[in-house]
């Protein structure tokens, strides 16, 4: 059909139909994702401040990336970013892979059970942190009354303020909310786990634990993959959270990356350095994200003619 | 022991454990639902009331203006503009990705591969880092505080997911199918809203789902990319609450009420399409 | 009216060309059958004549008219698929309709030929049923009506019973058969099954690596395969094929077994010429339970290895310097491992291939 091809225009033949069909979406994303990207790009190379629009000419180099990688707050929060990521996805793997088995085990109801399962997914960020910020206040949150009336604690335990009982509030939010969806996708890979193995690890002799280690987790990894992968696409929606629940403060304590940076660029309205900061940030979301999607990529290989 | 006593304790645990595992589901949600219904001195009380003693719908009455005080925050306002932009972003959404998916599902092409990778890093660049960007350009073209300013951005949001889940959608429906549809005497176009479209269309009604929740949700970049009653949604509208001085929890949580209400439902219709969406487009990439 | 005429037919997936300019004719009212391991481009030369697959180069009619360009809707052809491709959120009654439908055909003729089309497949009970309300026997008779209600002018037929169980399989062919001799249309068929083959076709096109190895009638391919892939894909078991070479009017074998040339053949070897001897195991017999006696023979004395009992006959399994030949028993007795028998080879049906080219010696 050569001949047929060079007849055609250009945008009629049946191979660049597909780059017909993506250009809306291409487009979408370049002018709004991309190009903004590349502008704070080089705004990040300014010393751009709002209050001062001519300053967005104000080429300054790499002082903007010098000035976070020798500011001390800035490698506070990073630490602190990363820390909280790490131990919130751990958490969330485990919890979600102990609801998953234990749904598992539930004959009876367990649609329903899955249902709800899925509703703290769909909240808002917003909310989560909201209703976390209800239970944790010191004053009338729901958690010390039921300790005052318990009578386990007389005075008001301060969950947003100390230092280590706020970050951990925010932890307990971010875990409650991403939680479920670890807990639905090993759910759905247990569902769609083949029984021969199974049974054929268990007539070799495996012990119950011996066949959870070596049958059952090698199969789920790829789904707490996807999980991960998913997970990784929107882990600064922990911004919400924290911003709702303490604001990054008091003084800082629970600040992440990313309410640094709207402090930075929005409060103090240094654009050009929030810039430089918001792009570290990204590139952190890409590497999580590139991370686990090669993990997912192995993993599914490491399962073969499964599918 | 007996094994079947043992059996009856591993069954009991596991009860124990969901009846546990439910609670700390359900109970915050609830309790603010619950805090929804309740006047403010009740809420604040000293020691605790836990047994509500009254419960009425004068929270929702007066964040809509009805009630007898008149609360500073324009709720109707702000759930107006969050549903224009949810709906009109979730609408576009949806067609460019259907047909963004389709042409990942059916189509071999260069730079495929690269082509989905760089739609799905595009989804991971943070709110707050794309908002200011955005906020600075939005600024000059006069889209700061407008309700399509933000549709534009929540669509871009909403796309490389959109595309991700209708991708697995079609790809479940065989090629054969339009195939057959094209020997039968379709066109290409027709072959695809008379077989294709209708058989995904479950589907794609829960990606649809899943955009619309996504922007009714998204707080960090409407945060700044909103100022007034022209464009603010109702995340936004909920943070007004905390910059009064004594913060107004029955109001506060009456509006989550009605935040998390589209939400409940809307999963409890999507649920089933979603987990299959969701491990589809993972597990045969 | 529709032949179908393919000419210098090429396919090319980017750089790696999958179908290497392949011409056939197909008369009117024929029923061909593609055959070929998978992989040999049978069903993407299928896939070009329906219109799915561009054609790279050469050209491909349907009746009078070039159809390198027309869409699949164009080409007033059918298919029937590996998989049936039922519309899964249409009725039977509507899927059968669906193309006409689509051609906007008046009301009326949708419902009569909906009619015709039942009632030639045994449907009219189950038309207001889904498709994943049918049996796979049953869906496979809806594709196969969705195809003839159009009155197209040719069917094609992509593996259309691979996905049923062997019992099935056997009655489905020879209702594809019955369908064929009730409704005379031009009928190409692909398969990877030689027995379907064999069965159904009046013409076998015998395809490999994206060549046509051979066409022909059933007999002729069976009988007079003209290289050794054809001599092995066809008949089963497969045809035994052993190393050989000519020494003067005699065929020696790898073993040192000497066998004559048989008349027939002696004009196309020539001294020393290296072969593949090739033999059907029907015509390697133990003495007295072969089909028939007569005719030239030879006979050459074997170890049987394993005998494999099929009830009206038994293979036996044996061996010449190393390589396994296969060889059948008649009327059968028990035969026990590691049995010398003597068998009897019927020289009429020896093939000669020359061992450089593959290729049959008669061939030149």
């Amino acid at each position: 059909m050569a001949k047929i091809e060079k007849r055609l225009p250009f945008w009629q033949r049946e191979s660049f139909t597909p780059f017909v069909l993506l250009f809306p979406a291409i487009l979408t994303l370049v002018l709004v994702v991309l190009l903004p990207l590349l502008f704070s790009l080089y705004t990040s190379f300014t010393g751009y401040r709002l209050i001062r629009p001519d300053s967005l000419y104000n080429f300054v180099g790499f002082r903007n990336y010098e000035r976070i990688f020798t500011d001390w707050d800035f490698w506070v929060a990073f630490g602190r970013t990363v820390l909280f990521l790490t131990i919130a996805l751990n958490l969330e793997f485990l919890f979600g892979l102990g609801i998953a088995l234990l749904i598992n085990r539930i004959t009876w109801g367990q649609r329903t059970l899955r249902t709800i399962m899925m509703f703290p997914m769909m909240f808002s960020p917003i909310l989560v942190g909201y209703q976390f910020k209800f239970i944790f206040n010191d004053n009338i949150g729901v958690l010390n009354n039921a300790l005052q009336s318990l009578g386990l604690s007389d005075g008001a335990i301060p969950w947003l303020v100390d230092k280590h009982l706020a970050m951990g509030s925010i932890i307990v939010a971010e875990v409650w909310m991403s939680t479920s969806i670890f807990a639905i996708l090993l759910l759905a890979g247990l569902f769609a786990m083949p029984r021969d193995p199974l049974e054929a690890a268990k007539v070799d002799g495996c012990n119950p634990w011996q066949v959870f280690r070596h049958i059952t987790l090698p199969f789920l990894m790829p789904f707490a993959f996807i999980a991960m992968t998913i997970r990784s696409l929107d882990v600064a929606r922990a911004y919400d959270i924290v911003d709702v629940m303490t604001g990054g403060g008091p003084a800082g304590r629970t600040e992440l990356l990313w309410t640094l940076i709207a402090r930075v660029g929005y409060d103090n309205s240094r654009m050009g350095q929030a810039n430089a900061m918001a792009y570290v940030s990204i590139l952190l979301s890409i590497a999580f994200t590139y991370y686990f999607f090669r993990k997912l990529i192995a993993a599914r290989r490491y399962m073969g003619g499964a599918n | 022991m007996s094994s079947a006593l043992k059996k009856r304790i591993g069954k009991a645990v596991t009860w124990a454990l969901t009846f546990l595992l439910m609670l700390i589901i359900c109970m915050p949600g609830l309790w603010v639902v619950l805090t929804g219904f309740r006047p403010n001195r009740e809420v604040l009380a000293k020691p605790a009331v836990w047994i509500p003693e009254e419960l009425s719908l004068n929270n929702f009455a007066q964040i809509f203006g009805f009630g007898a005080e008149q609360v500073a925050i324009p709720v109707p306002a702000y759930f107006t503009n969050s549903l224009i932009i949810a709906l009109t972003s979730t609408a576009i959404a949806i067609l460019i990705g259907m047909s963004g998916g389709y042409a990942f599902a059916r189509f071999r092409f260069r730079f495929k591969d690269g082509i989905f990778l760089g739609l799905m890093l595009s989804r991971t660049v943070p709110g707050i880092a794309l908002s200011l960007p955005v906020f600075m350009i939005w600024s000059r073209i006069g889209l700061i505080d407008t309700k399509p300013g933000l549709i534009i951005v929540y669509v871009a949001l909403n796309i490389p997911f959109t595309i991700w889940l209708i991708d697995g959608f079609f790809r479940q429906i065989p090629k054969e199918m339009s195939e057959a549809a094209q020997v039968d005497g379709c066109t290409r176009w027709q072959a695809f809203w008379k077989i294709e479209f209708p058989l995904a269309r479950s589907g794609i009604a829960s990606a649809a789902i899943f955009a619309f929740l996504t922007s009714w949700n998204e707080y960090a970049l409407a945060s700044q990319l909103t100022r007034s009653t022209d464009s603010k949604t109702l995340p936004v509208g909920l943070m007004d609450f905390t910059a009064q001085f004594t913060i107004d929890w029955a109001g506060m949580s009456a509006m989550a009420v009605i935040i998390i209400v589209p939400a409940l439902i809307l999963t409890f219709i999507v649920q089933k399409h979603l987990i299959s969406g969701l491990t589809f487009g993972g597990v045969k990439g | 009216m529709a032949e179908i005429k393919l000419q210098n037919v090429v396919k090319k997936y980017g750089q790696l060309e999958v179908v290497h300019g392949i011409g056939l004719d197909i008369a009117h009212n024929e029923f061909v059958v593609l055959v070929g391991p998978s992989g040999c481009g049978k069903s993407t030369t299928l896939r070009m004549i329906a219109g799915l697959e561009e054609i790279s180069d050469g050209t491909i009619s349907i009746g009078p008219q070039v159809v390198n360009e027309l869409p699949p809707r164009k080409r007033n052809i059918s298919m029937v698929f590996q998989n049936y491709a039922l519309y899964p959120h249409m009725s039977v009654r509507e899927n059968l309709g669906f193309g006409l439908k689509i051609a906007k055909q008046p009301e009326a003729v949708v419902a009569d030929r909906v009619r015709e089309a039942a009632e030639i497949l045994g449907l009219e009970e189950l038309l207001e049923r889904t498709p994943a309300e049918l049996s796979g026997g049953q869906r496979q008779r809806v594709a196969m009506g969705r195809a003839i209600v159009r009155h197209p002018e040719a069917f094609l037929f992509d593996e259309p019973l691979s996905n049923l169980d062997a019992k099935l399989r056997v009655q489905m062919r020879t209702e594809i058969k019955k369908l064929h001799q009730r409704v005379k249309t031009t009928v190409v068929y692909v398969t990877h099954d030689q027995v379907e083959a064999m069965t159904l076709a009046d013409r076998i096109v015998v395809m490999k690596d994206g060549w046509i190895e051979q066409v022909g009638t059933p007999m002729e391919v069976f009988n007079h395969p003209l290289n050794t892939f054809v001599a092995s894909f066809i008949g089963s078991p497969p045809m035994n094929l052993i190393d050989a070479q000519i020494t003067g009017d005699k065929i020696r074998l790898s073993d040192g077994t000497h066998l004559p040339v048989p008349e027939r053949l002696e004009n196309h070897v020539r001294e020393g010429q290296e072969v593949v001897f090739g033999l059907r195991p029907d015509d390697l017999t133990p003495q007295g339970h072969g089909i028939a006696e007569n005719g030239h023979r030879a006979s050459v004395e074997l170890t049987v290895e394993l005998a494999e009992l099929l009830g009206t006959e038994t293979i036996l399994y044996t061996r010449i310097n190393g390589s396994e030949v296969l060889g059948k028993m008649f009327d059968p007795r028990d035969v026990s491992p590691g049995e010398r028998m003597t068998f009897n080879i019927s020289l009429d049906k020896v093939h000669l291939f020359d061992a450089q080219t593959q290729k049959s010696v008669r061939l030149g």
